[in-house]
């Protein structure tokens, strides 16, 4: 293949030529990477993208020579500064690691060790690269690092536990470790893929700020079209093990020419142009009515005797969810999605307000009547994993609900759980089989077959398409949109990915910091939201498509505070870039607007930039989503 | 410090309702059991009315409940109470030489019995840890570096084998070819330090191969942790990786399986392997005052017992908590 196209003159940093990755098992050598070529150029940033399973977490290892059995270096060299990475001693290539060349992975919260405060950690790593500086020097240079990549109060984050860090702020502290030796080359493996859109984008943001400041070259993977084409100036674009294309990346969002391109460019969810239809509001009889529901859990205060704190995870919401509706719940982690999923399915009880079921508060039920309402209305989660028992078959799995409920004679349990595990697209013959070798998709139908054979009125997914690719995550909505047509089910949705919502949701809340702050359908919400916070997510979604909510205007810093000291005022205050001081005196609640959405901001939609939707472009170039750099 | 405190506060009042409630059952065990103390106290040959005379005059015929506070009120002053048998010279008084009338003062005070039999069986079981550290730290970390390779089947034959061997066994052994062979080492009785060392091994051998496992099982677990592979991408050597990072993560289970599960062997070790070697520490003291039914020693050596427990697994805790702070208490 012709090498890459060169945005920069100058030497290669870095040559792969004819590199062959494969697995060795006993059925076989399955190969995982093929004859792959690139260059990476100085201060260039070369994108890598391809599905879930393509090669791209391999292939950044072999980059730093971290290829470990059962996978194997087949042939190909790896140049850099002269040298063959991959012949060179172990020794020579320590040498190399987190001094020249840098690497950051998907997985930021367990990549230190979690008994030692993460400051300590970046010292210890920054003397072993640096011997020759100071103890107080490398802290000062660490703190200061760490306060560019903006962490709040580095000086006391230094000492403190990576379990105190967030998602975010650890990946931002993985920065800095990798950046604080100034290396030559980093290489970053979907280290958005674990985040936020809102801490991606701030991520992203700042790896492009930070790689001009300290002239380093990045090698950036990930599986999300829209967030590497928001960095790279270059492309590859790698399916099952070979390179496809490549090209710059303005050029391969025009016009691809390869098919597998053309593919992943057209399966990157559209949001305003080109959507489909989304689901009109249901006009039946309420199923579920949430009135004021509060919860707040007591944490002990590590600082103090005997001395508790409150974390306000739930502060009143209201809402209320017809019969055959799909409705959303949104927002960045840590905003109480999870907490008011476990109040609807009554898992945990509110401190304050009501929930109610078809006209009866779920509280008031006891015995019976709870168990015969638990089996109406049913929970799946995020993890397709933790929630299915190794040891038993999938057949005894799924009928599991039915013998404790005792709803079914037990000579038809068979024919039940068969029927149902067709109905998910789960071949009957795995009926006696244990779930090892289940793929996470199989799993996830597994847990939905385990709650359908209940025939429940009322599903609650949270976060439950979340941990599967995107193939596979549009083929689980087609099955509960079949269910729905078939069953009349009610679905509440809640989740952090919008363009999934976006695609399947009748009606969205929005939820900040433990409140609903705009409640709307799904039309205005996307496409003339009135609520700050709601904009600022929308402006960080990753798409390919020109977004109405520009990401310079609405951007968000940080992350939401503790719930354990939330301001007076509106909550949002402290990052809206639209406050004013009625804000911090006034705590805005939610009002019904004249577009008939609800919003809690005290502009009340009428101070915000007004919104073009026809106009926009539905593939967006780099130049048009990122100002560029003088 | 708040959690300290708060910790230490909390953990010592949970602690001390434990040892009462242990204190009590005990206390009512031995004085359900068949046989009247009195008479163990003042032989076989007194007339019944001295026998009823005493136990009234000593309280034996009080209430349970009563017996039981007066006895906490007096373990609260530092007083154990006296033993039944033995003399203030520290020898059994057996025999009927009270059969007239029986005075307190000539039986030896509990307290002082345990606080003489005490650094004895502190010494014996230093010394076991010590040894079995000495012999696990290394098999273990080397089986769990190298799991499922040689140094990781040595850690299991080794561990094996020890778990096999009965404590009598080892100790005759040990007492042949160390002591009666080879003359290297005394054995019977105490006469100076060398003669904890054999028992120490007895002990040591006792307690390594839960170690070993333990040691083995969490170094092998915390390699295959992300943090130990990145940290060596992140330009850290594997060295430091395993020194730093590895042994102090591999401590947590540890401490939790000593505070759980090798104090109860590492007391169990103590009593039969005193008795063996005739060592004079508070295992002897107890299995002596079992055969005599010398029940004040065995309930003060049972309460203290259940006292040191709940002390090292406070002192476990609270140092697993100070290694790892996500750890909640
Ligand atoms: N340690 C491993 N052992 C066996 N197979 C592996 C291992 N790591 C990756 N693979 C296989 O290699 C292929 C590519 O994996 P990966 O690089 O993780 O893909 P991506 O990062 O693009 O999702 C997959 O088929 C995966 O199953
Ligand atoms: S009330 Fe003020 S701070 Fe809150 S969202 Fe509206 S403008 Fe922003
Ligand atoms: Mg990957």
């Amino acid at each position: 293949m012709a090498p890459q196209s060169m945005s920069k003159p100058g030497s290669p940093l870095m040559e792969v030529r004819d590199l062959s990755v494969a697995m060795r098992s006993e059925s076989g050598v399955r190969p995982i990477l093929n004859t792959i070529d690139l260059t990476v150029m100085p201060r260039s940033v070369l994108g890598i993208i391809g599905e879930s399973g393509s090669g791209k977490t391999v292939l950044s290892r072999a980059l730093v020579n971290w290829i470990k059995p059962p996978l194997a270096i087949t042939s190909g060299s790896v140049r850099y500064g002269g040298r063959d990475l991959l012949a060179l001693p172990e020794e020579e290539m320590a040498a190399l690691r987190g001094r020249e060349i840098a690497y950051i992975g998907a997985n930021p919260t367990s990549a230190l060790d979690p008994t030692v405060p993460v400051g300590h950690q970046i010292l210890e790593k920054l003397r072993a690269v640096a011997p020759q500086l100071s103890r107080q020097d490398a802290r000062k240079r660490i703190i200061d690092t760490l306060d560019a990549v903006r962490i709040p109060s580095p000086a006391k984050r230094f000492d403190e536990y990576p379990f105190q860090f967030s998602g975010g702020m650890m990946q931002r502290a993985l920065i800095v470790d990798a950046l604080v030796s100034n290396p030559k080359l980093l290489i970053a493996d979907n280290i958005t893929q674990p985040l936020d859109v809102t801490v991606a984008a701030q991520i992203l943001r700042l790896l492009r700020d930070l790689q001009k400041d300290f002239d380093t070259a990045v090698v950036f993977i990930s599986s999300a079209l829209g967030i590497v084409s928001e960095i790279a100036d270059d492309m590859i674009v790698l399916d099952r093990g070979h390179i496809v294309e490549r090209q710059p990346v303005n050029a391969l969002l025009e016009k691809p020419e390869h098919g597998y391109t053309r593919e992943l460019i057209a399966k990157v969810p559209k949001i305003w142009t080109g959507a489909a239809e989304p689901p009109a509001p249901s006009a039946q009889n309420v199923v579920l009515d949430v009135r004021d529901v509060e919860k707040t859990y007591e944490v002990r205060d590590r600082n103090a005797i005997f001395a508790h704190r409150k974390v306000q995870a739930v502060r009143g919401v209201s809402f209320t969810v017809r019969r055959g509706e799909n409705f959303g719940i949104i927002g960045e982690s840590g905003c109480g999605k999870s907490t008011l999923s476990r109040l609807l399915s009554c898992l945990e009880a509110p401190n304050r307000g009501q929930i109610l079921f078809e006209d009866r508060d779920i509280a008031t039920l006891r015995g019976k009547d709870l168990l015969a309402l638990r089996r109406r209305f049913q929970l799946l989660l995020q993890d397709p994993y933790n929630a299915i028992a190794a040891h038993s078959s999938i057949g005894r799995t799924i009928a599991e609900p039915l013998l404790i409920h005792g709803l079914v004679p037990r000579r038809e349990i068979r024919k039940r759980v068969s029927a149902v595990m067709s109905e998910v697209g789960l071949s009957p013959s795995l009926y006696d089989q244990l779930p090892v070798g289940l793929s996470a998709g199989q799993r996830q139908r597994v847990n939905i077959a385990r709650a359908l054979v209940l025939e429940p009125e009322l599903l609650i997914l949270d976060e439950t398409l979340s941990a599967l690719d995107q193939v596979e995550q549009a083929k689980l909505l087609d099955l509960f949109e079949t269910l729905q047509a078939r069953r009349g089910i009610t679905y509440v949705y809640i989740s952090h990915d919008l363009a999934m919502v976006r695609r399947v949701c009748a009606r969205i809340a929005v939820m900040y910091l433990g409140r609903v702050v705009e409640l709307s359908d799904n039309e205005t919400l996307f496409a003339s939201s009135s609520h700050p916070y709601t904009r600022a997510l929308l402006s960080a979604v990753p798409t390919v498509e020109e977004k109405p909510y520009k990401t310079e205007t609405y951007l968000l810093e940080g992350e939401p505070p503790d719930p354990i000291d939330i301001p007076p005022g509106c909550s949002f205050r402290t990052r809206c870039p639209f406050a004013f001081d009625r804000c911090a005196r006034e705590d805005p609640r939610l009002t019904l607007l004249s577009d008939g959405s609800l919003s809690a901001c005290h502009l009340e939609g009428s101070g915000l930039p007004a919104v073009d939707i026809a106009g926009l472009q539905p593939v967006a170039t780099v130049a048009q989503t990122r100002p560029v750099a003088p | 410090m708040a959690f300290a405190i708060e910790f230490f506060l909390r953990r010592i009042s949970q602690g001390l309702v434990i040892v009462l409630l242990v204190a009590f059952v005990i206390f009512t065990l031995l004085r359900i059991v068949p046989g009247d103390p009195i008479r163990i106290i003042l032989g076989p040959m007194t007339p019944a009315s001295v026998l009823e005379q005493t136990a009234k005059d000593l309280g034996l015929r009080d209430p349970i409940l009563v017996q039981f506070g007066r006895f906490v009120g007096q373990v609260a002053t530092g007083d154990l109470g006296r033993s039944f048998i033995r003399g203030l010279q520290g020898g059994s008084a057996g025999g009927s030489q009270d059969a007239a009338g029986y005075n307190p003062e000539s039986r030896a005070s509990v307290a002082e019995l345990i606080g003489t039999a005490l650094p004895y069986s502190l010494q014996l079981a230093g010394l076991g840890i010590l040894f079995a550290l000495l012999v696990a730290v290394p098999i273990g970390m080397a089986a769990g570096l190298r799991a499922g390779k040689w140094p990781d089947r040595l850690g299991l034959y080794v561990s094996s084998l020890f778990v096999s061997l009965p404590n009598i066994w080892v100790a005759v052994v040990l007492i042949f070819l160390l002591s009666a062979k080879a003359d290297l080492l005394p054995a019977i009785g105490y006469r100076g330090f060398s003669y904890t060392i054999i028992p120490a091994m007895v002990v040591a051998i006792e307690l390594s191969p839960v170690m070993i496992r333990a040691i083995s099982v969490s170094v092998a677990a915390n390699l295959g942790e992300i943090y130990y592979d990145v940290g060596m991408v992140r330009g850290l050597s594997r060295w430091t990786m395993i020194f730093k990072h590895v042994l102090r993560n591999a401590a947590v289970p540890l401490l939790n399986l000593f505070g759980a599960q090798m104090i109860g062997m590492l007391l169990g070790g103590l009593f039969v392997v005193e008795y063996i070697f005739s060592y004079p520490g508070v295992g002897m003291l107890t299995i002596n005052a079992v055969f005599q039914r010398d029940f004040p020693i065995i309930q003060a050596v049972a309460i203290l017992a259940s006292g040191a427990l709940v002390a090292i697994n406070m002192l476990v805790d609270f140092t697993s908590t100070t290694i790892d702070r996500r750890l909640k208490f």
